[in-house]
């Protein structure tokens, strides 16, 4: 069953006057979700993948194409959508002066809870984002990871079926990160929840995402699953060596060796097949005297997937 | 949406304003210091001009009248720039809510705090001036203030659709459109001495009428046949339009993506 069922979505940004300047930013884009799945939009900075996140949250309307969410039209079925979805953003925003506990119950009520309810949901997702020495702090005074804390809170106030988080873990210390994707990951496994994030970290989308779509310039160039991705993108595998010595010319010469590069004193080289080619490998550098201190064989990161769909 | 879901939706916004002007020297200073300096300034003006007792009530009713429209205006007003000069009005058009309950909400505070500045400065009055905010009395002064709560709910409106719709450059326009139509209401002068072109605009003004039919109890003749009547009409109309200007101003926001520069 779909979570996100989107057709060929087009939003142009108009701007300037008396000379309008148009600047598409989503250019017929269409994304099936899968419900209680966890999609991650990845793309370079002006790919379109906040202006896809806002068309699906409500909070902007696409000029062409039909957007249903949670069986809702996002522009005639707003209304009711909205009480169904929340969102958190990477660069959280809350009213200065308010608490972190008063600012959780603000966006409770507007979600309709109220009373010993309200009581025990602000206390719960407190006790969840590890906010319980900060309830009675403003918001000002906070620090950016614990502001996206109470982000995470909020959005999670209204026990939503559906859930949008624009960069996460942007900004944050790498303990703080791990706990955040941590958080994440229970939402769905817990409460069945459809997460859809943006993120520029790969190894968050690697983790976390059932599956992946890749946007550049308002199109989708690629989606699937993190290992479908890189098997599509044919990058090949690679197999690191640590030499002695460092240095061996002729290997970026053995066929089936795609290329070779030198990272922190090991020999990195992508092959088409490392089954096939690693005994070619090994064979021809023992023939030429080269002793292998190590081996390891990996498949590359799907950051490289993102480098080489960005190009 | 249920009734319990409307007024909990109206009193969250309600609470949320209020907390904020209670954590905010500045509010205070605005609920204060220029009110205070308004009734001081004025009522010292009309001795020195060596007012009547009827003519001195006749400029401080507009005084108190320009700080009480004023202060409430300004918190309708908060409904949205609140969250502009937080960036978080996504957050806030995220949620199940109309404008109607940002409006309400804002609206109720704003009531509640011109109710005390008129109260401080009918009792600044009375205490410097001898002037008596009770000489019409209480249906009358009830009105009275009815009439400016409406202006300001109209105004305060209508700044919540020019910032939604032009962003915060509009606010400098949105103050000074303020001041403007609290002029032409004739604040310290019957609109009688305004030239005809301005004075038909004074006359669509609900203010207008308000402070004229308040005005009437200290001995001026009222200008119009039915005053309250009228002001009231008008005041209805002006709402109506208010919030259907808001209302597309937002709609306006979501297509352009205005809304979400005004979060960044």
């Amino acid at each position: 069953m779909l979570a996100i069922d989107a057709r060929d979505v087009e939003k142009t940004f108009r701007s300037g006057w008396p000379r309008r300047r148009e600047t598409p930013a989503l250019r017929g884009v269409s994304l099936a979700v899968e419900r209680g799945s966890i999609f991650g939009l990845l793309g370079p900075n002006g790919a379109g993948k906040t202006t896809l996140l806002s068309i699906l949250a409500t909070l902007l309307t696409p000029d062409r194409g039909t957007v249903m969410v949670l069986g809702l039209d996002v522009v005639r079925e707003a209304g009711a959508l909205r009480r169904r979805l929340n969102m958190a953003s990477g660069r959280p925003s809350f009213l200065w002066s308010l608490r972190v506990a008063e600012i959780i119950a603000f966006y409770g009520r507007l979600y309709g809870i109220s009373g010993a309810t309200l009581r025990r949901r602000v206390d719960g997702l407190i006790e969840l984002c590890e906010l319980g020495p900060y309830r009675r702090i403003p918001y000002s005074d906070l620090s950016t990871g614990l502001k996206q804390r109470v982000a995470l809170a909020k959005s999670l106030v209204n026990d939503p079926e559906l859930l949008f988080l624009d960069e996460p873990t942007l900004g944050l210390d790498p303990d703080v990160s791990v706990r955040v994707r941590a958080h994440i990951a229970r939402l769905r496994r817990e409460q069945g929840i459809t997460i859809v994030l943006t993120t520029h970290y790969m190894r968050e989308a690697d983790e976390l995402c059932d599956e992946i779509a890749f946007i550049k310039g308002g199109r989708i160039l690629a989606r699937g699953t993190p290992g479908e991705l890189k098997r599509q993108i044919r990058l090949g595998e690679v197999v690191a060596l640590r030499l002695d010595p460092v240095r061996v010319p002729w290997l970026a010469d053995v066929p089936g060796v795609l290329r070779c590069v030198e990272v922190d004193g090991w020999v990195e080289c992508t092959v088409d097949e490392a089954e096939k080619r690693l005994p070619e490998l090994l064979r021809a550098l023992y023939a030429d005297g080269v002793v292998i201190r190590n081996v390891q064989v990996r498949e590359p990161e799907l950051e490289e997937v993102f480098v080489e769909l960005a190009k | 949406m249920s009734w319990r879901n409307e007024l909990l939706a109206v009193w969250a916004v309600t609470l949320r304003n209020a907390l904020m002007g209670a954590r905010n020297v500045f509010f205070f200073f605005e609920l204060l210091f220029w009110p205070i300096v308004g009734v001081l300034s004025i009522g010292l003006m009309s001795r020195f001009l060596e007012l009547t007792e009827a003519q001195a009530s006749f400029v401080l009713v507009g005084t108190i009248a320009l700080s009480v429209v004023n202060v409430c205006q300004l918190e309708v007003a908060y409904a949205v720039l609140l969250d502009v000069w937080s960036k978080s009005l996504k957050h806030q058009f995220l949620a199940p809510i109309g404008i109607r309950h940002l409006t309400l909400g804002s609206w109720v505070v704003g009531m509640v705090r011109s109710l005390a500045v008129f109260g401080l400065l009918a009792a600044l009055g009375r205490w410097a001036f001898g002037f008596q905010v009770l000489q019409p009395g209480w249906l009358a002064l009830a009105t009275f203030l009815l009439g400016c709560f409406l202006t300001a709910w109209v105004v305060g409106v209508s700044v919540c659709a020019l910032i939604t719709l032009f962003g915060n450059r509009a606010e400098a326009f949105a103050w000074a459109s303020v001041n403007m139509v609290l002029v032409l209401a004739g604040i310290y002068y019957p609109i009688s001495v305004l030239p005809d072109p301005i004075a038909a605009i004074a006359r669509a003004i609900p203010l207008t009428y308000f402070l004229d039919a308040y005005r009437a109890h200290y001995g001026f003749a009222s200008e119009f046949s039915a005053p309250i009547a009228t002001g009231l009409a008008l005041s209805v109309l002006y709402a109506g339009l208010a919030h259907w200007a808001f209302l597309a101003a937002i709609h306006r926001a979501r297509r352009t993506g205005l809304l979400l520069k005004m979060s960044e």
